[in-house]
């Protein structure tokens, strides 16, 4: 929708609300807001990328946009790998990167209350001070702010036992686009609420679709007395897919389960230099454990993780893990990928596609098998990884994008992940969300689920909360 | 090096930046910044920029001069760019004339 008001009578609009030093205009800085990862970049400039200092700024922001009617696009540090984030039709985009106050923190109440723009990992450090954790932990948890992984739904690698944002965010002010910008609190402050229809979990991945974010209450957990860790290399995927029916079939409830194929690993441990022989597919094991249970339950994993595997290696506690670097390999797969497919391009700039799809675990080896097959024939060489214990995969290849030709391979191996996730009863997007590149996969999943009519209950849904359609246009629905 | 083969090295290094983000994690000057022109991920995209347009706007070359150069942030980068090459490469193409930016002087006519 072309934006009614003129660009000077928004920006000057904006600058009288919000005060000075909150509106950049300059090309070259709104430039640094207008793309994302994955080679996305805005088709059109957006006029002024504005900098809420207090959520009062945030519902001003709203209210000039439903009454000068020009798009918003919310950001955290766009890091989500899906296109959710970046503007597609000028408009301004609402950075918010300052605010970023930890409020509060209840050890009594099991919850803090934070801003948008407080990182991940910065509210992790202010945690474990009291020996607490906040436990979604997306692989860029040291940029991913709060509001970011609230509008994608972020997961990570604990989401096996923790789950996703969804499970973890007690309640949380909604600003609306509308008159007046209204300011609502959604959810609750303690861990049982029953408060009509459920708000808070349909804001919760939304992708800033439905309403801006600038503060939440999210749940908190104490940090596990001990972990221990197990590090198993296996000549087959099917032997590694084995040991987790075991390991599951156990009883043993994983803090941690990551695999990476015979590829990944081969990339990785290269780059990693971790003294660790490793060959064939990978699994990485952590569980949580009291101090009194560390040997019997590190003894009892490395015998079932042992009994396929060509070796295994083992940590009694976090520390030992980081001294015989057994995280090394999974942590060097990204930049080995970078690596990787710079070497195999033979190009300096090059872009790596990483997928996320999730399937139920037991068709893991059978979604790994499929992928690697699609990639071949597509010409790709594809890194395989993911988290194991949720069946979430991501499967990674490397493109030179000044090649249309692969550029156009790569979208048809984008597509042709999507379905076979769909094939095998999975989802197309397990935890970076559905943004501009995964529109057309929620179409195909929800067409294959026989679920069409839902993707017209969400566009209701979207004209509910935002009716002239300002609010991130172009993403999700 | 001439600032031409500089402009051509800031160029290429620069373009290698997926832009994901992961080096701002480590950058002590953005929290203290006003956007992300304080971080490397806007420092290495700028001086691209400057390279490239043979200019840059004030906001950008200040964000550019904001660097303490620690190189914190080049063990977060999974392409293994050399940022505080880039930031000093840049410095050098501003100083020297050869990227303009409003206020700066060249060093060559002093």
């Amino acid at each position: 929708m072309p934006p009614r008001a003129s660009r000077s009578a928004v920006l000057r609009a904006l600058r009288e609300a919000l005060g000075p030093g909150k509106v950049v205009e300059d090309e070259e800085i709104v430039r640094l807001y207008s793309r994302e990862p994955e080679g996305l970049e805005a088709p059109e400039r957006p006029w002024a990328v504005v900098f809420p200092e207090e959520p009062r700024d945030v519902s001003a922001v709203a209210r000039l946009a439903y009454k000068l009617e020009f798009p918003i696009y919310p950001q955290g540090s766009t890091t989500s790998l899906s296109g959710s984030a970046y503007p597609l039709e000028g408009g301004v985009v609402v950075s918010m990167e300052r605010l970023r106050r930890i409020r509060s923190v209840s050890l009594v109440d099991s919850s803090v209350w934070v801003e948008a723009g407080v990182r991940i990992d910065d509210l992790n450090l202010e945690l474990a001070r009291r020996g607490y954790m906040f436990p979604v932990d997306p692989a860029s948890s040291a940029v991913a702010t709060v509001g970011g992984a609230i509008n994608s739904g972020a997961g990570g690698m604990r989401g096996a036992k923790y789950g996703t944002m969804r499970d973890w965010v007690l309640g949380l002010h909604a600003v609306l686009v509308d008159e007046e910008g209204t300011t609502m609190f959604l959810g609750c402050r303690t861990l049982k609420c029953r408060q009509g229809y459920d708000l808070v979990r349909l804001i919760v991945g939304s992708e800033g679709t439905l309403a801006l974010v600038p503060d939440a209450y999210l749940k908190i957990t104490p940090l596990p007395e001990n972990i221990v860790t197990a590090v198993a290399f296996y000549r087959s995927l099917g032997d590694l897919m084995e040991t987790v029916v075991d390991i599951k079939a156990r009883g043993i409830q994983p803090y941690i389960m990551e695999f990476m194929g015979e590829n990944s690993v081969k990339l990785a441990a290269s780059y990693a230099r971790a003294p660790i022989e490793a060959e064939g597919s990978m699994l990485l094991v952590s569980v949580d454990v009291n101090r009194e249970a560390t040997e019997r339950v590190l003894g009892e994993l490395s015998g079932i993780m042992g009994s396929r595997a060509l070796r295994v290696y083992t940590a009694r506690s976090l520390e030992e893990a980081e001294e015989k670097k057994l995280f090394q390999v999974r942590r060097g797969l990204f930049p080995a990928q970078v690596e990787h497919a710079r070497r195999t391009l033979g190009k300096d700039r090059v872009l790596v596609i990483i997928e996320d799809i999730a399937v139920p675990p037991s068709r893991l080896v059978e979604a790994v098998e499929l992928i690697r097959e699609a990639s071949e024939r597509l010409g790709f060489s594809v890194a395989v990884g993911g988290h194991v214990g949720d069946g979430n995969l991501h499967p990674a290849i490397g493109v030179d994008p000044e090649d249309p030709e692969m550029t156009r391979r790569a979208r048809e191996w984008f597509t042709e992940v999507m379905r076979i996730a769909i094939k095998l009863g999975g989802t197309v997007s397990a935890e970076h969300g559905i943004g501009t590149l995964k529109r057309e996969g929620l179409r195909m999943e929800l067409e294959a689920n026989n679920a069409l009519k839902a993707l017209d209950i969400m566009r209701a849904i979207k004209r509910a909360f935002d009716p002239k359609g300002l609010l991130n246009p172009g993403k999700v629905v | 090096m001439t600032p031409e083969e500089a402009a051509e090295w800031v160029s290429r290094e620069s373009s290698r930046c997926m832009f994901c983000g992961f080096c701002e994690a480590a950058c002590p000057t953005l929290p203290l910044g006003p956007h992300r022109a304080y971080g490397p991920r806007g420092r290495v995209y700028l001086a691209g920029l400057a390279a490239r347009r043979g200019e840059l706007g004030a906001e950008g070359a200040a964000g550019i001069y904001s660097c303490l150069l620690c190189a914190a942030c080049v063990e977060r980068c999974p392409a293994r760019i050399d940022i505080p090459g880039l930031v000093r490469a840049a410095r050098m193409l501003l100083a020297e004339g050869y990227a303009r930016a409003p206020g700066m002087v060249p060093v060559r006519v002093l």
